[in-house]
């Protein structure tokens, strides 16, 4: 099971910040290259070093929703994709079902059948009950999203 | 198949508990009382009912060697019961609590027991022979919210405890008097009662079950986030390991031998877990039949139909899974399996368990037949 790199202070938010901009380019590559499965792996990728800073979390999640946006052949990315992942997605993936916006909502719950199927309801649960590692932001949530979070 | 036997002895069951020679089982039956069964040529009849609590009994212990029975109930109190001709005569344990007790477990030497309740405390109960009463000491400093569960070391003075504050820790119980100091054993800072050896925060979230393994050198437990931890030479510098797995969480858990643990829980089924030669722990696989596969989905009836809401189409829908009965699942316990408990000599090999459930059944299991396992 991967292990938690831990919390990142905020005065390195600049340099997460830098690596997230450079992870962008790479992932936009990819996806001209149409290589969506390769794309996701990316911008999964280190998602692990959590911080509290709020931009970052944004930023992240951003360059995750691309990935996830681009993502046609859903059957195809989640066989490529390392076990381990699996719940880093599924977090990502309810981050995406709480925007409320239509097209990320069906491509999240779409991705959320297969990904349950593979993973059970155990990588549900961890993400029901993680409560140090959310790439939501508090934004979100005092926005009243109709949306439970623990 | 493993299992031996299923007994449905009520609509639910809390916990429950095997005399010495295996012929009686005590348990409570969600209520305030615990039912004493015997089995007499093949039928199960009730011999004794034991009823001094006020509210639902949540754990019961019954000592092998003394043949005493301890229960611990949501009215904070203990009773220690003790067999006088044919009748069961209860003896109140005073423990000071001001929230429920929620499991309770003898020490292997059965001189004392540990309660572990919901006042974030755990006690610590022995016999005083003067005064012919039980006196509890509590550990009252370190936990954050309640103790689950509770499990002694085969020493009978280190004590490991699980709780919802997604913490699992190993106290020192030593009390002058009744445990005899061991100048071998660890230096005088960790035999004060109380002590703080070890503190594993490991989970985020409420942990359940926690079992040392035959020689006490590794701790198994439980979150409810589906996962299950392994940490081995618990001390200074302990080896953990989180074993992520697939369906829903686990409740309790048992070692069978020093390498491979049975956890019992939410998917009604034991999931048996093992440690290969590099000392990896994984899952092997489920004890009992898994529940039929159909339409593409390894979902209940009732997952079915709340999944189909979810994806908003009737692609799973009211398919045949929603007239399934649980006699068709097959699996053996439909609700929720709380406790696991050995039967047997208490040995460094068990191959016989019984686990019981929210569904009022007590199920008897045997490893004699999984070859596979048995080589583990």
């Amino acid at each position: 099971m991967a292990g938690a790199e831990g919390f990142v202070e905020s005065d390195n938010a600049e340099a997460i910040i830098t690596r997230i901009e450079h992870k962008t380019r790479k992932i936009e590559s990819l996806l001209k290259q149409f290589k969506p499965v390769e794309a996701l792996k990316t911008a999964l990728e280190g998602t692990y070093a959590m911080t509290s800073d709020e931009r970052c979390k944004s930023a992240h999640w951003i360059v995750v929703h691309r990935a996830i946006m681009a993502i046609k052949d859903v059957d195809g990315m989640l066989s490529s994709l390392d076990p381990e992942y699996y719940d880093i997605l599924m977090k990502y993936l309810y981050r995406g079902l709480a925007t409320g916006d239509r097209p990320t909502c069906d491509q999240c719950l779409r991705i959320h059948e297969k990904l349950t199927e593979r993973a059970g309801h155990g990588c549900i649960l961890r993400f029901l009950t993680d409560t140090k590692l959310k790439p939501i932001s508090s934004e979100d949530l005092l926005n009243g999203r109709n949306f439970q979070m623990g | 198949m493993a299992v031996i036997a299923v007994h449905q002895f009520a609509q639910c069951i809390t916990c429950h508990a095997w005399s010495p020679d295996q012929s009686m089982v005590a348990f409570c039956p969600n209520n305030n009382e615990v039912h004493i069964y015997r089995l007499v040529e093949d039928k199960w009849e009730k011999v004794h009912v034991l009823e001094k609590h006020d509210q639902v009994i949540s754990g019961i212990d019954w000592s092998a060697r003394s043949n005493r029975i301890v229960t611990a109930s949501h009215d904070r109190n203990s009773y220690v019961w003790n067999l006088e001709g044919s009748e069961w005569v209860p003896t109140l344990v005073i423990l000071r609590l001001n929230r429920a007790a929620l499991c309770v477990q003898w020490s292997p030497k059965e001189n004392k027991f540990a309660v572990g309740s919901g006042a974030k405390t755990v006690c610590i109960c022995y016999y005083e022979q003067e005064n012919n009463w039980w006196v509890s000491k509590l550990i009252r400093k370190r936990h954050d919210s309640s103790v689950t569960s509770v499990s002694w070391h085969p020493n009978n003075i280190l004590l490991a405890t699980t709780s919802t504050d997604g913490k699992c820790r190993v106290f020192s119980t030593f009390i002058k008097g009744v445990d005899a100091k061991d100048s071998k054993k660890g230096t005088s800072s960790d035999l004060k009662f109380g002590e703080l050896i070890v503190q594993l925060d490991l989970s985020s979230s409420w942990t359940f079950g926690v079992k040392w393994s035959p020689s006490g050198n590794t701790l198994a437990y439980v979150g409810h986030n589906s996962m299950i931890y392994f940490v081995d030479d618990v001390g200074p510098s302990p080896l953990a390991q989180n074993v992520v797995f697939r369906d829903l969480p686990l409740r309790d858990v048992l070692f069978v031998s020093e390498k491979t643990v049975i956890g019992v829980g939410f998917d009604c089924n034991p999931m048996v877990f093992a440690a290969d030669e590099r000392g990896v722990w994984g899952f092997i696989r489920y004890l009992g039949e898994r529940k039929t596969v159909s339409s593409g989905s390894t979902y209940g009836s009732q997952f079915s139909e709340a999944f189909g809401k979810f994806y908003g189409q009737s692609k799973h829908g009211v398919s045949n899974d929603a007239v399934e009965t649980s006699k068709t699942r097959g699996a053996v316990h439909d609700n929720c399996i709380n406790s696991i408990i050995p039967l047997g000599q208490h040995g460094i090999l068990t191959r016989r368990f019984s686990t019981s459930g929210l569904d009022g059944r007590i199920v008897l299991w045997d490893l004699e037949n999984e070859q596979d396992l048995l080589e583990l």
